[in-house]
């Protein structure tokens, strides 16, 4: 089944202020709620079709009902205007700050107060959203008015014959700047779907990136190379302080947006076609995440091989991909493999020289079968130096 | 076909893909639960074993369609029939008992009589007819 598009529109909590964001007049088609309308049995059906929840009154918004498909929603949270850094986290830092991911934003005036939150939280410069005036009523229009410049239609159609390499490094180009916050193959879905994606991906990568690793002593820096890294998103999803995450992509622009967004991880361009630019046995962990499955099998033979080559013994390989293709493959840009012809590949890519470490199917909450799956080998073979 | 050409797929595809990484994910998770060491952690046996299995399962329905079927008297006449029939139709105590590579090794049998029995069928004097049904050819395919 094809997701299906769901008509959606922002949804503004506003709590005790909602009399003077509703006098506001905020643009387009939108939604206010004041602190009576998020009660648990109201609260479901106030975000059914949200697109994005802006929280205007943090201090009374009910963040524990967030559960379920409501976690999915993007929050824009706007930060109470003179409260420093440090009480903030006292305050919000359990039940608001450590919920917000990737696709999440704050709006905040204080630079000061957003560094130090940023750093705390592992946050990028692109979630903040900039306001000059933090009262509810005035920050709801300027919030408005960056969220409708970022909602400008970004449907990019299949021209032609597809062909892996000049697609994703046009489409990267193109797109990169207009939506550095959404994953490359899923930026026509809008962010909710982005955001509801991630999470399931996360759940089912996050145990196996700790399993990675594994017993590493800390203060050992843990090497990660993710393929066709895209905007950067799950340099979030490692410790950055003890991790040297390396990013590669196609696409110039997708390593310039990923740069800006993660500016402490190292991204490069794959100049050569299949040949990742790292020494043998360079990183611990090679990953990708919905990217071989874009490729025709003699790419995704040369990029597992490649990705066994850069990996040291004994370290992990990962990759998140569809294994199952439905009706619209044949308009869209998936080459079908099923498990186990990837399986094969990934043997004969690496002569055998792997064992299976995990294996994990993967059911997005828009689709009606199981279409993604997990695949964790280890390298087997003795390192060539130490 | 290439493999690399894009091709229509149909529901049967996405089922059988489906099917495929459904029944690889239990297979994973069965040698990891039971800890069977020729098993667990190695991908060549892992999709090995899945295909054995379909093997299994595909010699079962056959031989169950030409019991019920109106050849099914005029094969159990022949003594190799009525040996799979016992063989893979009755209910046996041992298939709960074997240990992992007794099991493996009656996959792998199972594997070689589907092999035969295919070979048997599309030589004999009814080959053409058998050959008529998809099925039957997909079956071929698959194993010779």
């Amino acid at each position: 089944m094809m997701p299906t598009q769901r008509t959606e529109h922002p949804v503004y909590y506003a709590g005790r202020f909602s009399d003077d964001v509703a006098d506001v007049g905020l643009p387009g088609n939108h939604n206010i709620l004041s602190d009576w309308d998020v009660l648990p049995p109201q609260l479901s059906a106030a975000l059914e079709r949200a697109s994005v929840l802006v929280v205007l009154d943090v201090f009374s918004f009910p963040f524990e009902s967030l559960t379920g498909d409501l976690q999915d929603v993007p929050l824009v949270l706007l930060l109470p205007a003179g409260s420093d850094a440090g009480l903030l986290t006292s305050v919000f830092g359990l039940a608001a700050f450590a919920r917000l991911g990737f696709f999440d934003r704050v709006a905040v005036g204080d630079a000061g107060v957003w560094a130090e939150l940023r750093r705390r939280y592992g946050w990028v410069e692109r979630q903040r959203i900039e306001v000059e005036d933090d009262r509810p009523e005035h920050a709801a229009a300027e919030i408005s008015a960056a969220l409708e410049a970022e909602s400008a239609p970004l449907t990019r159609s299949l021209e032609g014959d597809y062909e892996a390499d000049r697609y994703w490094t046009e489409r990267g180009d193109a797109l990169a700047g207009l939506a550095p916050d959404r994953a490359i193959c899923s930026v026509n879905h809008g962010l909710r779907f982005n955001k509801a994606m991630h999470r399931v991906q996360a759940s089912v990568l996050s145990p196996q990136f700790a399993a990675a690793r594994g017993t590493q002593a800390e203060e050992v820096s843990f090497d990660v190379l993710e393929v066709g890294a895209g905007v950067g998103r799950w340099a979030a999803g490692f410790d950055l302080a003890r991790t040297r995450f390396t990013g590669v992509d196609i696409s110039a622009g997708m390593v310039e947006a990923a740069s800006a967004n993660f500016p402490e991880c190292r991204f490069d361009r794959l100049v050569e076609a299949s040949i990742l630019p790292y020494g043998d046995e360079s990183f611990d962990l090679a990953f990708s995440v919905t990217v071989m499955h874009h490729n025709p099998t003699p790419t995704k033979l040369a990029l597992i091989s490649e990705m066994w080559r850069v990996t040291r013994p004994g370290g992990r390989l990962m990759f998140l991909e569809d294994f199952v293709s439905g009706e619209w493959s044949t308009t869209s840009t998936v080459y079908p493999m099923s498990v186990l012809k990837f399986v094969e590949l990934l043997v004969e890519a690496t002569a055998g020289q792997v064992v299976l470490e995990h294996v994990e199917s993967v059911r997005y909450p828009h689709d009606g079968f199981t279409r993604g799956g997990l695949l964790s080998v280890s390298k087997l073979g003795v390192a060539k130096t130490w | 076909m290439a493999e690399n050409e894009f091709y229509t797929p149909t529901d049967l595809d996405r089922l059988r893909m489906e099917n495929e990484l459904l029944a690889f994910e239990v297979r994973f998770l069965k040698a990891r639960s039971v800890g069977a060491p020729e098993l667990a952690g190695s991908p060549i046996s892992l999709s090995r074993m899945t295909h054995l299995e379909e093997a299994e399962t595909d010699l079962k329905l056959l031989l169950s369609r030409i019991k019920n079927s109106p050849l099914g008297p005029v094969a159990r006449t022949n003594r190799s029939f009525r040996t799979l029939e016992d063989r893979y139709l009755k209910p046996s105590e041992d298939a709960m008992t074997m240990s992992s590579s007794q099991r493996v090794a009656y996959l792998e049998g199972a594997e070689r009589d589907l092999a035969l029995l295919l070979q048997r069928l599309g030589r004999g004097p009814l080959g053409v007819l058998f050959r008529r049904r998809k099925n039957f050819r997909t079956l071929q395919e698959r194993y010779l």
